[in-house]
């Protein structure tokens, strides 16, 4: 585990409890009432699947690593906290923010190369110079504070995998388990460690050593994620299924913390592990069930209503009030 | 509704004064501030603090230069700026340059530092002007256990520097080291890439450590300890150890050999050799090493670092009754970081634990200046054009540095890969 997460500005700053969240999301639906009566939009977790998917649309064009897609959806999220949605070009703040992370992430893209790409795969994104993008990246930074560095569950899972022995395809589904997660509030809420273990969790107990993917409704498609790194979610090659089906992911959860222990080796050497590690078992539990309840939710998911609850306040926005994202 | 219009939360001028400009660097300017007065009163209107409780009393502020001079458009920031910005932002350390704080305004990044009132390559100037004199020992390694301090932060946080130099490790007047310009410094944990595939080339010439200068495309934290070696062999001579001339990137962009540089390094130390290094022969420019001294014959006979060592010791003065000269573990410390293979070059952490720093029982002080007499001249700071405006200033040369600065080879850094 990062021996430096402790200190880091996401452990200081960026990480909230859950009745801080609310109350921050409270605050700017208070003040942007009118706006939320006006648009009303699908649930937080099925806009963030949205924009997942978009940015993943994006990666595969440009060729961009996972990791930058990852960073860029935590700067998303983390905008918007501050800032109102309604008030904003969603397609504006996706393409800044993965032009960003990618600088950050070292596989800097041109800006002009930014803005043709985003512009060709969003043609609400509204704007046609790049100095669009370049003003957007100050509002970005400004917002986010300049903290720019993010930690990632995927750096954990790769530490973790040996541990427990898990097969190429049980880290691979891990992994894919982890991009969902990004669709959750879990980078806001946990350690990216704990989110590595749950993702670990969920797979092996879906997967057991030498069976076949028995509990799995979605097939993964866990080699081709290897080839290609910018697939933010190693989903069925059609599209953008969820990794886990509801049902199993509820399965899994109550199966794996209710004596599942004979359900493999490695499951019981991960309940013993965790017993013996510090690591915050309530998180663990708490994080598992959220990734249950995310999987719930995407079986409603519609990119149609998402994609039109943004079109109509993008579209009126002129008069929904164009004052952007400048603090007042 | 039509992109985000970016209002800026604070002004860099409602915050601070701006007392003059420092200097023109690669990739900015800096100016000397302090806390903004109120019209008729001496006080700050606001207090600015250290983490540590303390009152900072001035401030260096960094303004990023736009990509194109005058421009007045939003172009993006340059991956430097953000480097930098991110790492400032993370990072804490007592031997690292505080960031108060990040202002973007007017199509501009300001960062504002703490001031720090010298620099080693202003220190070291100050020792070579005559009558020449050493850097007194018991400051020399006070000030190589803060780097190594500072750099084992860094290090434990899984970030290199890339650009350590004596122009870039300040001093505050309290004798406190603050490493800077993380400019080109690298979180080195991604494991996916070659930490080469970002930028061509690092670390001013001078410093460059070996691999480097063989192509190695997996460099490690050692580059840094390497840059460390070569700082401390110049704060004991006041010279740069190994002053080579940087060969240039010819028209096809390739990045060529650089054989005065291994030559300077090898008329010291010898050529490497395989027996010591076991994994020099998979270099890239392995070959061309072999054509190093039909250059420079020199390297046929290194005077080696026991010789070196003497004579600088000898020859500046090092003795006198004023000046003992470093303990004797000085030379073996130097060894140990200018060793050849990098994997086995002292680490930060061994540095620390080195019989130069542990040997007496006492550590060196936090305080590099510590009993000593010397004063040494605060930082030039040009009052002439003080304003820090969007507007472009004339192309100004570094002030508050050495004549013998501008001997230094070009900066030819490709920090935006
Ligand atoms: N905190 C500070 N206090 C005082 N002077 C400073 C401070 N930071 C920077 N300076 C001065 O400004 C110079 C340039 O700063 P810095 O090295 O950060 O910028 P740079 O553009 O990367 O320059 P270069 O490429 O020449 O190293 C320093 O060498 C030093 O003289
Ligand atoms: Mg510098």
């Amino acid at each position: 585990m990062a021996a430096n997460y402790w200190d880091s500005t996401q452990a200081k700053f960026w990480t909230f409890t859950k009745p801080e969240l609310v109350d921050m999301r409270k605050d700017l639906e208070k003040a942007n009432q009118q706006l939320y009566n006006k648009y009303p939009l699908p649930d937080r977790r099925l806009m963030s699947i949205y924009i997942q998917q978009q940015l993943t649309k994006l990666g595969r064009r440009m060729s961009l690593r996972q990791q930058a897609l990852a960073t860029a959806q935590v700067y998303i999220k983390r905008f918007y906290l501050r800032v109102e949605m309604r008030k904003t070009n969603p397609y504006l703040i996706m393409a800044t923010a993965v032009y960003l992370a990618c600088k950050m992430e070292e596989c800097p893209q041109h800006i002009r190369l930014m803005l043709g790409e985003a512009a060709r795969q969003w043609p609400e994104l509204g704007v046609s110079e790049s100095s669009k993008i370049g003003e957007c990246e100050f509002a970005l930074i400004s917002q986010l504070s300049s903290r720019l560095i993010c930690h990632h569950p995927y750096r954990s899972l790769t530490e973790l995998s040996p541990i427990f022995g898990l097969s190429n395809e049980e880290t691979q589904l891990a992994h894919s388990i982890i991009n969902d997660s990004y669709n959750t509030d879990l980078i806001l809420l946990y350690p990216p460690h704990v989110l590595a273990i749950v993702a670990v969790f969920l797979a092996v107990v879906l997967r057991p050593a030498g069976q076949p993917a028995g509990l799995q409704a979605h097939s993964t498609h866990a080699s081709a994620s290897q080839q290609s790194p910018t697939q933010a979610s190693p989903t069925s090659a059609t599209g953008f299924s969820p990794t886990v089906s509801s049902s199993a992911a509820q399965q899994a959860f109550l199966g794996g913390f209710s004596g599942l222990k004979q359900a493999g080796p490695k499951l019981s050497k991960l309940v013993d592990w965790l017993a013996e590690s510090k690591v915050d078992m309530n998180a663990v539990v708490d994080a598992t069930q959220e990734m249950v309840s995310l999987y719930d939710v995407w079986e409603s998911y519609s990119e149609r209503a998402c994609k039109e609850g943004i079109t109509k306040f993008v579209k009126d926005g002129g008069t929904a009030g164009s004052s952007g994202v400048g603090p007042k | 509704m039509n992109g985000t219009p970016y209002t800026p939360q604070r002004h860099i001028n409602d915050h601070y004064d701006i007392v003059g400009f420092i200097s023109s660097g690669t990739y900015g300017r800096v100016y000397k501030a302090v806390c903004k007065r109120t019209p008729g009163s001496s006080q700050p209107t606001t207090q600015a603090k250290h983490p540590d409780g303390r009152n900072i009393e001035a401030f260096a502020i960094k303004k990023f230069k736009p990509d194109k001079e005058g421009e007045l458009q939003y172009t993006g920031i340059s991956q430097s700026a953000i480097r930098e910005m991110a790492l400032c932002t993370e990072l804490s350390h007592p031997a690292l340059i505080h960031l108060v704080e990040i202002i973007l305004e007017s199509k501009c990044i300001f960062m504002v530092f703490e001031y720090a009132e010298h620099d080693l390559l202003q220190i070291i100037h100050h020792h070579s002007l005559l009558p020449r004199t050493p850097i007194p020992a018991s400051a020399l390694r006070s000030c190589m256990y803060q780097i190594f301090s500072g750099l084992l932060y860094l290090h434990q946080n899984w970030v290199i520097h890339r650009d350590l130099k004596p122009a870039n490790i300040m001093v505050t007047s309290s004798g406190a080291i603050k490493i800077g310009d993380l400019g080109l410094a690298r979180l080195f944990y991604k494991p996916l890439h070659a930490l080469f595939s970002g930028d061509k080339v690092v670390v001013t010439i001078w410093y460059r450590a070996p691999e480097l200068l063989l192509g190695s495309r997996h460099y490690t934290p050692a580059i840094d300890l390497w840059a460390v070696g070569c700082i401390f062999a110049e704060l004991l001579s006041l010279r740069p150890i190994f002053k080579g001339e940087e060969a240039k990137q010819d028209s096809k962009k390739a990045v060529p050999f650089q054989r005065n540089q291994m030559g300077k390094i090898g008329e010291i130390l010898g050529l490497p050799k395989k027996v010591d290094w076991p994994l020099l022969p998979a270099m890239p420019e392995f070959p061309n090493l072999q054509t190093v001294n039909m250059h420079n014959p020199g390297v046929n006979r290194p005077i080696g670092l026991d010789k070196w060592y003497r004579n600088t010791i000898q020859n500046n003065n090092y003795g006198g009754p004023q000046s003992p000269p470093p303990d004797d573990s000085a030379l073996d410390l130097l060894k140990k970081l200018l060793e050849y293979d990098p994997l086995k070059r002292l680490t930060a952490e061994q540095a620390l634990k080195h019989p130069y720093f542990t040997g007496d029982g006492k550590l060196p002080s936090w305080n590099c200046f510590e009993g000593l007499e010397t004063k040494y001249p605060p930082r030039k700071v040009s009052t002439e054009a003080h304003e820090i405006g969007t507007g472009s200033l004339p192309g100004t040369k570094r002030s508050g540095l050495p004549d013998d600065s501008l001997l230094r080879p070009p900066q030819k850094k490709m920090r935006d890969g």
